[in-house]
């Protein structure tokens, strides 16, 4: 029943094209959460304080970049965003064939989509993908550096409980309504003031898209950068890094669930609102529209209902 | 001025109720006020859309439905689902007739005091089944007929559920049959009727029409000549009545080339994972992409294929708009979306009016039908392939949908409601 891809051999890279493969990814990220549209420029400068690294790497990633098509170099200088933000988030990391962990990617992908199992050998994944054992063991290492996977004992790598059902959807909820309003109101919560500008400027553009481009997969991007930059504004560290990881999984692995428009758009309210009330400094208040935003945010649609039977909705919302 | 308040009350299914979801939003956009009557378990749904929900009290039978009862209902009927229509009346149609009244005279009373509470301008029922507290509520009730148009007899009209042409020669024996099985639901809803001061109906009838409004979803393309035309003043036929929905964005998938499938057998259709299971791995030989709906069942599937893409929901209208075939039970509301967006039916029915709107499919060339379990991979992939490539349908689904698209359904149900409101 299964069917294989066929990919091009991908070769063994040097640690320094990996950290320029993986600065690559992080521009992409920075290009979507920022709202950068088609034909932007994409300032050097600002790119190196977003990712925290000098410019330097920052041209070899855009280079790599450049290299598959998704930003181009101009004469008049400097390098612009040459695909659609909705390509590149509609793709994942897909469009960068080339770049070493597009393989984590799809491996992760294929187990959010149920194309693989949760426990999986490396002579597995070699044959599946057709690629050499360094660069399965490479990817793992990549996934397993976000506890995505662990090794087993033996040769064995398990996936971790990920966001591919319903269930794991509610779970995921019932995890962040214990430890969001916690971020905030933990000692010590500080947020950047340039960065909650930026993250309101996103959020306000998102809201005035009309009904048919309010994209589901730009959304979740925007609701992922939301909620992990309140994590990264957390004062306790353990549940900054928590959640800075729960976010991580659930961009990677969150199924493409689509919200009624009159949600979303209330949903980017709530996070607004939220933003108003970190800035007075009413983290209590905030902390409370957060638990509020979270329980409105989980799953409605009854589980199973049919004519003459009443529906059996889910335990949680009872 | 006062807004219209207008409760909308649909049943407990996904077809009813997001088919009233559209008319609300057209009711809201023409100036009045929906709010929705909503079963337990549908708690949240209608508030997604922006709606305001009064939910009906649970009674003590319900509260006790769970994940076994599920389990009960799944074993005793998976089998009945692969029987005929005629086999059926027995196994499936009578007991769900009986948990139809069961359920209609459980929510009654917190009904009456709900719509006591609301003080609604109007009331839309889209349902198979009155509630007596509507026809007392003293205001106009809308009847939606959001099954197939079967449900409103005709001589030149297939019986309901039957699945069988109108002059099938074997028509009197099932007409028969129904009433003999619906009967004892029948007798007991007549005496519950009578006692909230209704008037009994006919045998094998749970719901008269409307003296106000009945709108019919049965688009012009698959609509019956009728011996006895109904009243234009009572009766109006909506061309399609499709919701306004998130857009969905098919993800990329690893073997991601080919015309896009979809597939829906609604909730209830989802529990059959070892029948979907069987599908998928046809899907598995055919070069296209294929995106399946599981409900609640996404956990139960493992190893799906390269061209294959598993959802517990998707925002159906925007899937099928882009879909160039989709597969699915028969139901009315998905029928009709296929219908809207041009998109050919490959209707597998397990129950109800998806027998009818199976035959209907292959009476009007919009799509084929064919029993839902007994096929071999190499016929399901001979007709899948076929349907793909049929450009005389293709051709006709165009068509029909470019004129259901001039119309607006939901535009003149709404208009229709509010003529029939006073305030």
């Amino acid at each position: 029943m299964q069917t294989f891809r066929k990919t091009p051999m991908l070769q063994p890279r040097s640690n320094t094209r990996q950290n320029h493969l993986k600065l690559a990814r992080k521009i992409t990220e920075v290009v979507l959460e920022r709202g950068f549209a088609e034909g932007a420029h994409l300032p050097e400068s600002t790119l190196s304080k977003a990712c925290g690294v000098s410019r330097t790497p920052i041209r070899s990633a855009l280079k790599l970049l450049e290299n598959n098509g998704i930003v181009q170099r101009r004469e008049e200088g400097g390098y612009f965003l040459h695909v659609s933000p909705e390509r590149i988030a509609a793709g994942g990391l897909s469009d960068l064939e080339d770049m070493e962990d597009s393989l984590a990617t799809r491996i992760l992908s294929d187990r959010a989509e149920r194309r693989i199992t949760d426990i999986q050998s490396v002579s597995a994944l070699v044959r599946r993908y057709d690629v050499p054992r360094s660069s399965v063991l490479n990817a793992l290492k990549i996934l397993s550096s976000d506890g995505i996977v662990v090794q087993l004992p033996g040769r064995a790598w398990a996936f971790q409980p990920i966001l591919d059902s319903s269930n794991a959807l509610n779970d995921s909820i019932a995890f962040r309504l214990s430890l969001e309003p916690q971020a905030i109101t933990a000692p010590g919560f500080r947020m950047d003031s340039q960065k909650t500008g930026l993250l309101r400027q996103q959020l306000q553009e998102f809201a005035l898209r009309p009904d048919g481009a309010l994209s589901a997969v730009a959304f979740l991007h925007l609701d992922c950068a939301f909620h992990s930059f309140i994590a990264e504004s957390s004062g306790n560290r353990f549940v900054k890094g928590t959640l800075l990881a729960h976010q991580r999984l659930r961009l990677s692995t969150q199924k493409n669930h689509s919200i009624p428009n009159f949600r979303l758009r209330q949903s980017l309210e709530e996070h607004l609102d939220i933003l108003d009330s970190l800035e007075r400094s009413q983290l209590r208040l905030a902390a409370d529209q957060m638990v509020v935003h979270l329980r409105r945010s989980q799953i409605r649609k009854p589980q199973t209902l049919n004519r003459g039977i009443l529906p059996m909705g889910r335990g949680a919302l009872a | 001025m006062k807004k219209p308040v207008i409760a909308l009350f649909p049943e407990a299914s996904f077809g009813s109720a997001l088919n009233c979801v559209g008319i609300a939003q057209q009711l809201q956009h023409q100036g009045s006020t929906p709010v929705f009557l909503c079963h337990p378990g549908f708690n949240g749904v209608f508030a997604e859309y922006g709606f305001k929900e009064y939910q009906l009290p649970q009674s003590a039978e319900a509260q006790h439905q769970n994940e076994e009862t599920w389990q009960a209902f799944v074993t005793a009927h998976l089998e009945h689902f692969n029987q005929n229509p005629t086999e059926q009346l027995k196994t499936y149609v009578g007991p769900t007739w009986e948990a139809i009244v069961d359920t209609a005279i459980q929510v009654e009373d917190g009904l009456s005091q709900l719509l006591k509470r609301i003080k609604p301008d109007g009331i839309v029922l889209d349902n198979v089944i009155m509630f007596p507290a509507i026809a007392n509520a003293g205001v106009p009730w809308i009847r939606v007929v959001s099954c197939a148009e079967t449900e409103i007899p005709d001589i030149n009209i297939p019986p309901y559920l039957s699945g069988m042409a109108a002059d099938d020669p074997a028509r009197p024996a099932f007409e028969s049959a129904y009433i003999k099985t619906t009967l004892p639901a029948q007798k007991r809803y007549n005496i519950f009727r009578r006692a909230r001061g209704l008037a009994a109906l006919p045998a094998g009838q749970f719901l008269e029409t409307s003296p106000h409004l009945n709108l019919l979803l049965a688009p012009k393309s698959i609509r019956y000549e009728r011996a006895t035309p109904l009243p234009e003043d009572q009766f109006v036929f909506l061309d399609g009545c499709v919701r306004e929905e998130a857009q969905f964005e098919p993800p990329p998938l690893p073997v991601n080339e080919g015309p896009i499938v979809y597939l829906s057998f609604g909730s209830l259709g989802a529990i059959d994972t070892d029948l979907i299971s069987r599908i998928i791995a046809v899907f598995a030989t055919i070069p296209a992409r294929f995106f399946v709906n599981v409900g609640e069942f996404l956990e139960s599937y493992q190893q799906v294929p390269d061209n294959v893409y598993l959802g517990s929901w998707f925002p159906q209208p925007s899937i099928v708009s882009q879909a160039d075939l989709f597969i699915h039970h028969g139901g009315n509301n998905s029928y009709c979306e296929a219908l809207h967006f041009g998109v050919p039916s490959l209707i597998m029915p397990y129950c109800w009016d998806g027998h009818d709107n199976g035959l209907r499919a292959l009476q009007t060339n919009t799509g084929v039908n064919m029993q839902r379990a007994s096929w071999t991979p190499p016929e399901l992939r001979q007709i899948m392939t076929a349907l793909l490539n049929d450009n005389l349908m293709i051709t006709r689904m165009r068509e029909i949908s470019d004129k259901m698209k001039k119309g607006n359904g939901v535009r003149d149900a709404a208009l229709a409601i509010l003529n029939k409101i006073s305030i």
